[in-house]
């Protein structure tokens, strides 16, 4: 096993010869670290044979360096203090690997999202914390072990969660290449919000007209069963071998339905139909729109006059020739097993009514984008022309009212939504198309006409004589008798009040999140940004990767976007799933458990907070067993053996204790000492560095891959050594990317506290967080709030934890 | 889809549903009340009136909402109640 190896490796005498390379990143780092001293600080560190500062590690001098100087030195750990691990790791493994070192000699030190950019103006603060991360990451490195990774197989199928344009394109593509594709959609059709759209931007192309061969092309393809009518509702597993849970809801119509429509003629319910946003009726058994695919008609069983097995309105039975109509149908249960998610979920619209002064939901004609898009479809209920709703009247005078819900503090949704001044731009000259007179004002606070043919489409709207105004008004006041609209608001290119009286208001409405994002961040282990979008794994250089291995985003769901943007991500998600799926297998990382049989007493603890069930308990040999391809690497077992008879590869309880006493070295009392997770509050400390949120220096962040595989020890031994204050941080509770370890970790810390009470000691030393990747103001503030606490923090108080702790010291 | 919805449609006027005209036989009626339960529009009640089976007959509370299912002709066991659709040149 591992651990003996270890042992073995110091028994057999190797000596560990390790090269530091401190990178400069340009001024990211050398602009508040003086790199040059770290350097000099870290050539004296036990093991260290050679060390070295570069302006850019990353680039290729930088890696040949490495390579050049692993030969030439014989190193045997390779530490690289540069940017964040989750940028870079990968990076300096290969070139470890390249130079034929086991990639998991390699190590790294975040002196730059986590030091020089949260510490900008504090140069001497900076460096000395830049000092005690690189003794961390050599104290760590000098206890690594070579190790291998196992190999699992891909399932060649792919899940494609939403179909809207992004999720059909995303479809089709994973089809054409040759795998089996699940599409999975919420409403009774595809096409989504495109499908909703009269034409589009800039060329104004029917959007239905180039929706719908796609749309067709997805209900035939041999390679694609489409799940209408159908949410997900559980998801298990990992990269390659996803299990997935659908609930197919009936439709009481089966495939037999020829879309004759003679149901619906019959049908003697009616209700306002959906997808033309209540503007036209449809019957309780009907079809979205024309072009819906499946084309199968379904019966709305929260309309139908039927209930409970009774029969009581048989006129569409009746009425289907090919005896399509089955009451009988039940929800399935559909179980896919996929290689690969693409999450094109998409997004909403902002709902307007909840800003009062712009009357939206009391005034008739105030309208949506939206609305407007269906009224001036030809498929829509006023059969293409332009009628205000009051009094169904063609538009002499219209406004369009730009930001609605977007760009604004006081709708709570501080981005622009992209698409809104190009759909608007594209609405003002349809109107001209039809009908050149009307006189058409287009209140905005920007113009963002940024794509391929935008700005084009711009200039011809403002040739046709559509009115730009910079201001929002203030208010809409409706003329009770006309139902004409007042709109007064300031002209803030003119500095002058205006009043201006229109016919119509359509409200350019923006995008937000879907409200069922939260069920699907869950299920699948996401991120969100603040806006409450989901988060890529990194915005530029893999803005379609989620985080978590296997799954992809494509469409709003990433972010607002028009059709080119999602149609292009689509693809790129398909390219990056393919890839995977083309390989047929992934590595997985060797952070599997490692067990010594001698000092387990079977006592079983592990095996109940093991989140993967991948520890059995054997009754007859009195002894644990691991499968190592069923464990997803929390460590949360480690962290809850009471013997020490399991710990982690590569997060061993020896290499941490060994950051901890690194840190600890020297000025204890003056620290905070940070156990992070990977995957949301190391994530999120460093998105504060991303965003240069700037906090106190005085936090050394220790990461490992959950917060469960903090054991109790490791805080103890933190406090034994004079540590000020603890602080770990993990995912917020339900979002663990190990299914529900943090709820140990959040066990494990609150007795901790306690028993500080207990010995009377300051419970507030040791604090507890939940941040997510995006949340890195809330990091940002939790270290500031501690930082109090460690000004306050008594030199009696910390010889008292000393003592209190004295145990924890004696752990290896 | 989640909008919301709160206008009344433009076109509900076009939307032709037949009307219906209810007939009821009093006095066949027993008073067994399968109508008035089963209506899935609620169209009928019990009456006041006693008629010579010495029951309570139903009545139509609101013509204009019964969409002709006509269920409760099919589960009336006295053959008491019928319904058929109105038949008019314009509004009726």
């Amino acid at each position: 096993m591992a651990e003996k190896q270890e042992s073995e490796s110091e028994q057999s005498g190797e000596e560990i010869r390790i090269g530091v390379y401190v990178c400069h990143c340009g001024l990211n780092i050398a602009g508040s670290v003086d790199c040059e001293e770290v350097a000099e600080f870290a050539a004296i560190l036990p093991h260290v044979v050679i060390c070295k500062d570069n302006r850019y590690t990353c680039s290729d001098q930088g890696q040949e360096l490495i390579k050049s100087d692993i030969k030439e030195h014989k190193l045997n750990r390779v530490v690289v203090a540069s940017c964040s691990p989750r940028l870079h790791e990968p990076t300096f493994r290969k070139t470890c690997e390249d130079a034929g070192l086991n990639k998991y000699l390699f190590e790294m030190a975040n002196i730059r999202e986590q030091c020089s950019w949260v510490h900008l103006h504090d140069r001497k603060a900076a460096t000395e914390k830049a000092k005690d991360l690189v003794k961390m990451a050599v104290a760590k490195a000098a206890l690594l072990q070579p190790a291998e990774e196992i190999e699992v197989p891909i399932i060649r199928k792919a899940l494609v969660i939403g179909g809207g344009v992004a999720g059909i394109q995303a479809a089709l593509d994973l089809a054409d290449t040759g795998y089996k594709v699940y599409l999975v959609e919420k409403e009774p059709s595809i096409g989504g919000r495109m499908a909703q759209i009269d034409k589009t931007f800039p060329t104004m192309d029917c959007s239905i007209c180039i929706l719908a061969p796609k749309m067709s092309d997805v209900g035939h393809h041999p390679n694609i069963e489409l799940l209408t009518n159908s949410e997900v509702v559980d998801v298990k597993g990992s990269i390659g071998n996803f299990h997935a849970k659908v609930l197919k809801k009936p439709r009481y119509v089966t495939d037999d339905c020829t879309a004759c429509g003679e149901c619906a003629e019959v049908c003697p319910v009616i209700a306002p139909n959906e997808f033309d946003i209540g503007l036209a009726i449809r019957r309780a058994v009907y079809t979205p729109f024309a072009q819906a695919v499946p084309s199968t008609y379904m019966i709305d069983m929260n309309l139908c006059l039927n209930k409970e097995n009774i029969i009581v309105c048989d006129k569409c039975i009746k009425a289907c020739e090919a005896q399509a109509i089955n009451f009988e149908m039940k929800t399935e249960t559909v179980e896919l097993e996929v290689g690969t998610i693409i999450v094109a979920t998409g997004a909403d619209v902002f709902d307007p009514s909840s800003l009062p002064n712009y009357g939206y939901g009391k005034y008739p004609n105030v309208i949506t984008s939206l609305e407007f898009e269906r009224l001036i479809n030809a498929g829509g209920p006023s059969g293409g022309h332009l009628i205000r709703p009051s009094d169904l009247q063609i538009p002499k005078r219209v406004a369009f009212i730009q930001c609605v819900g977007s760009r604004s503090e006081k709708s709570g949704r501080l981005y622009c939504s992209n698409v809104c001044c190009m759909n608007t731009i594209k609405d003002s000259l349809l109107i001209k198309e039809h009908w050149p007179e009307t006189e058409i004002y287009v209140f905005y606070i920007d113009i963002r006409a940024y794509g391929k043919g935008f700005e084009d489409l711009y200039q011809r709207a403002k040739k046709e004589g559509v009115m730009f105004i910079r201001g929002l008004p203030a208010e809409i006041v409706q003329d009770r008798k006309t139902h004409n609209l007042w709109l007064t608001g300031e002209n803030t290119l003119q500095k002058e009040l205006y009043k201006a009286n229109v016919d119509m208001v359509i409200l350019s409405i923006g995008l937000e999140p879907r409200k069922d994002s939260e069920k699907i961040q869950r299920l699948l282990k996401l991120s969100r940004t603040q806006d409450g979008f989901f988060m890529e794994a990194h915005p530029k250089l893999r803005p379609v990767d989620a985080a978590t291995g296997g799954i992809f985003f494509a469409g709003c769901a990433e972010g607002p976007k028009d059709i080119k943007d999602s149609v292009t991500q689509a693809s790129a998600a398909t390219a990056r799933a393919s890839i995977l799926m083309a390989k047929g297998k992934v590595t997985v990382e060797a952070i599997t458990p490692i067990f010594d049989p001698e000092k387990c007493t079977a006592c079983g603890l592990c095996v109940k907070v093991c989140p993967y069930n991948a520890i059995t308990l054997n009754e007859e040999l009195k002894r644990i067993e691991i499968i190592e391809a069923a464990c997803g690497g929390c460590g949360t077992c480690a962290a809850e053996c009471p013997f020490g008879a399991l710990t982690q590869n590569h997060f061993t309880d020896r290499q941490i204790l060994a950051e901890i006493d690194a840190v600890t070295e020297h000025d204890a009392e003056k620290k905070i000492v940070a156990f992070c997770c990977n995957w949301c509050a190391y994530a999120g400390a460093d998105f504060a560095g991303v965003s240069r949120i700037q906090y106190p220096p005085d936090v050394r962040i220790i990461r490992t891959m959950c917060s469960g595989r903090i054991a109790p020890k490791f805080i103890e031994r933190a406090f034994a050594r004079g540590a000020a204050t603890v602080l770990v941080a993990g995912c917020h509770p339900g979002d663990c990317h190990y299914i529900n370890a943090n709820y140990h970790t959040q066990k494990r810390v609150e007795r901790l506290r306690k028993k500080m009470e207990k010995h009377e000691l300051d419970k507030e030393r040791l604090q507890l967080l939940w941040a997510s990747a995006a949340e890195g103001e809330r990091f940002a503030s939790k270290i500031r709030e501690m930082h109090a606490i460690v000004e306050k923090v008594t030199p009696e108080e910390i010889e008292r934890t000393k003592k209190a702790y004295e145990k924890a010291l004696g752990e290896v | 889809m989640p909008v919301r919805i709160w206008r009344t449609p433009l076109n509900i006027e076009k939307a032709k549903l037949p009307k219906a005209e209810i007939h009821i036989i009093k006095n066949q009626c027993k008073g067994c009340g399968f109508c008035i339960q089963f209506c899935p529009k609620d169209v009928l009640e019990e009456s006041e009136e006693i008629n010579e089976r010495g029951v309570h007959p139903p009545k139509v509370v609101d013509e204009s909402k019964c969409v002709l299912c006509s269920f409760c002709t099919s589960i009336c066991p006295d053959f008491a109640i019928f319904v058929v659709e109105k038949q008019c040149e314009e509004e009726c």
